[in-house]
């Protein structure tokens, strides 16, 4: 799911910059550099001595990844940035070490991906003599070291919902008190824990998730619940009045939150999900890529993209450097962490393949 | 007599056929030998689709689904292509102009568009409220009925084109001696342009009905998520979940069964006089 979230995130830059709030010089700029770096992307044999391939997923988190992580980069080791679009779907990255044709050096995947890829010996290990892992604690994985995080936070439309603020996700069941459609994901990657903690599952033992009980929650209440599967279709259930409350991104929350103050996001009990760099396996770049992965997990490229993308830093030397304006939407800012369950991706890397299947045969009518 | 401008005619198509079969003939026999060998081998994964309750449940859905938009397309596409036989030919062009309008529309504006007009506060929902018809709003959209119109809109112009093919090739003296003998304008419907009409009826509802199992955007977007038809769990499948095993065994399976629904169509008289008529 964080391949989906970072998609999303994207197409809301990308939507910035044709309304104009992004700059018109930096946006082409990035564009330019990035277009002769994809023509002259390297194939197997030929990858440039002194270059970093990295993939992410395409539109405009390329010239936003440019921009956060290429630049400083470059500053520092006078090595190139090139960016690929294709997205490292596990299927892709699958099928590219199986053929042994490895083109990529670093993938924007999540920490569940580069588990699960792990598995199947697709990844390298990241190698922590050369990347600092105090950087960002509790965020280093052996195969994945945490790049940015986004949240998923209860959201509602105080007008409709008649209902000024909510304490926490007992609120999204409670439809006495707060008639109106509901609306969360269908993907399940942090969507169980919240349901779990309405039924009054304290955070410490949510895990391992008791899928039952938070099926038992959920069947009731089906067909007072819209299932969204894309960040611009929460959005747009919440614009067209169809839900008055809901469980989505906090990018998509502050864009709704930006453009009418009905709207109010309760961070309270937001479950964190943490996107990761990981290498596949022969990489071209060999052992350079982990001077570029230390370098991407600094504070400074991390705000960049916060700003630009909406994505939170991993690292919290990040926090002290933010102005107030950065840290309102900020998902990993301590006025924003209170509750904040950070969902396991061990727990997934083992299980979310079955239990996705049995959400989505469940929700099905 | 095959001149040597119909062997030029031939080697035209060679371009065309190479790229079908480099790029659809042979990935499908990819996802055919993967059926075979990921995950617990290919018995295990052909035995699940049928012991597997959730394949079950999905299957019906497409069916239920399907079925249904095949039935609703048919009728309002004959309705449709029996008014264009009977127009002057002016108005006949602008018919046929205004059936391919949808053409021109993606997929996923006309998703959307529906949206706008079926959801709770949407133009039809206000509308029958502010004419008093209703008082809540009814839920026609993020649900089954939401899909089968979608797919519906997407589904009527082919059919009617089919359609409108077949009839234009009816011989219009039949009906000129039913006519003749007394039969009054329903009788002549019932007993001459419908049964005449059976195999166009066939080769359209049959085309409408393969084209439905596959539907993946219109149900993804207009269900809610709560539609889950065969296209879009078999792509959940390979890109979410990455059960390969269930994906290509499932869509082997599908492509078994839409071939074999064919090969019995094309056994059927009806369905040969249909595209035996064509060749003349």
């Amino acid at each position: 799911m964080s391949n989906r979230f970072s998609k999303d995130a994207a197409e809301i830059l990308l939507q910035k910059f044709q309304a104009g709030h992004v700059d018109r010089r930096g946006f082409l700029t990035a564009l330019a550099a990035v277009g002769l770096g994809v023509a002259l992307r390297p194939g197997t044999a030929s990858a440039a001595d002194n270059e970093v391939v990295l993939c992410n997923w395409g539109g405009a988190a390329v010239d936003a990844f440019q921009q956060a992580f290429g630049g400083p980069f470059t500053a520092k080791t006078g090595m190139k940035l090139v960016i690929d679009g294709a997205g490292p779907a596990i299927g892709s990255v699958r099928t590219m070490v199986d053929s042994g044709n490895v083109i990529w050096d670093v993938m924007d995947n999540g920490l569940i991906d580069a588990q699960v890829l792990s598995g199947g010996n697709y990844v390298e290990p990241i190698d922590y003599s050369i990347v600092d892992k105090n950087k960002v604690p509790g965020f280093s994985q052996e195969f994945g070291v945490g790049n940015y995080a986004f949240a998923n936070v209860l959201f509602h439309n105080k007008k409709t919902t008649g209902v000024e603020t909510l304490t926490d996700w007992k609120d999204f069941f409670d439809f006495e008190k707060i008639p109106g459609k509901r609306t969360m994901c269908k993907w399940i990657q942090g969507q169980l824990e919240f349901v779990l903690l309405a039924d009054g599952v304290a955070p410490a033992d949510l895990y391992p998730l008791d899928v039952d009980r938070a099926f038992a929650k959920l069947q009731p209440h089906l067909d007072n619940i819209i299932f969204w599967e894309g960040g611009a279709q929460s959005q747009q259930l919440f614009r067209d009045g169809e839900v008055v409350m809901g469980n989505i991104w906090h990018t998509r929350a502050k864009l709704l939150v930006q453009e009418n103050p009905d709207y109010a996001i309760t961070w309270n009990q937001n479950t964190l999900l943490i996107s990761a760099w990981s290498v596949p396996r022969g990489n071209p770049a060999g052992k350079k890529v982990f001077e570029f992965i230390n370098s991407a997990l600094d504070p400074e490229p991390q705000i960049t993209l916060l700003r630009l993308m909406g994505n939170g830093p991993t690292n919290p030397a990040a926090e002290a450097l933010m102005t107030d304006e950065d840290r309102v939407f900020n998902p990993t800012s301590p006025a924003n962490t209170k509750g904040q369950v950070l969902v396991q991706p061990a727990w997934y890397a083992e299980h979310e393949a079955d239990v996705q299947n049995k959400f989505l045969d469940l929700i099905a009518t | 007599m095959s001149s040597r401008f119909e062997r030029f005619a031939l080697y035209l198509t060679v371009p065309a056929g190479l790229l079908v079969i480099l790029l659809y003939a042979l990935p499908i026999l990819q996802v055919l030998a993967l059926s075979l060998t990921e995950g617990s081998g290919a018995l295990a994964n052909y035995e699940r689709l049928f012991t597997s309750r959730a394949v079950a449940k999905v299957v019906q859905t497409t069916l239920v689904v399907s079925v249904s938009t095949t039935f609703i397309t048919m009728v309002i596409a004959y309705v449709i292509a029996f008014g264009m036989i009977h127009m002057s030919s002016g108005q006949r062009k602008l018919a046929l102009l205004m059936v391919s309008i949808p053409f021109w529309v993606s997929v996923l504006v006309r998703a959307f568009a529906w949206i706008t007009i079926l959801r709770s506060q949407g133009l039809l929902n206000s509308g029958l409220m502010s004419l008093g018809a209703i008082t809540e709003p009814i839920q026609l959209v993020y649900n089954r009925i939401g899909v089968t119109v979608g797919m519906v809109h997407y589904m009527v112009p082919f059919a009617v084109l089919l359609l409108y093919a077949n009839l234009t090739d009816i011989d219009r003296r039949v009906v000129q001696a039913a006519r003749s003998l007394g039969a009054r304008p329903v009788t002549v419907f019932f007993r001459v342009w419908l049964p005449m009409s059976l195999p166009g009826i066939a080769v359209a509802s049959l085309f409408i009905l393969v084209f439905s199992l596959g539907f993946l955007i219109t149900p993804a977007l207009l269900g809610g998520g709560r539609t889950l038809m065969i296209a879009e769990y078999i792509s959940v499948q390979i890109s979410n979940t990455g059960r390969w095993d269930l994906a290509t065994s499932l869509s082997t399976a599908l492509l078994v069964v839409v071939g074999i629904l064919l090969a019995i169509a094309l056994r059927s008289p009806a369905m040969r006089a249909a595209f035996g008529g064509g060749a003349k």
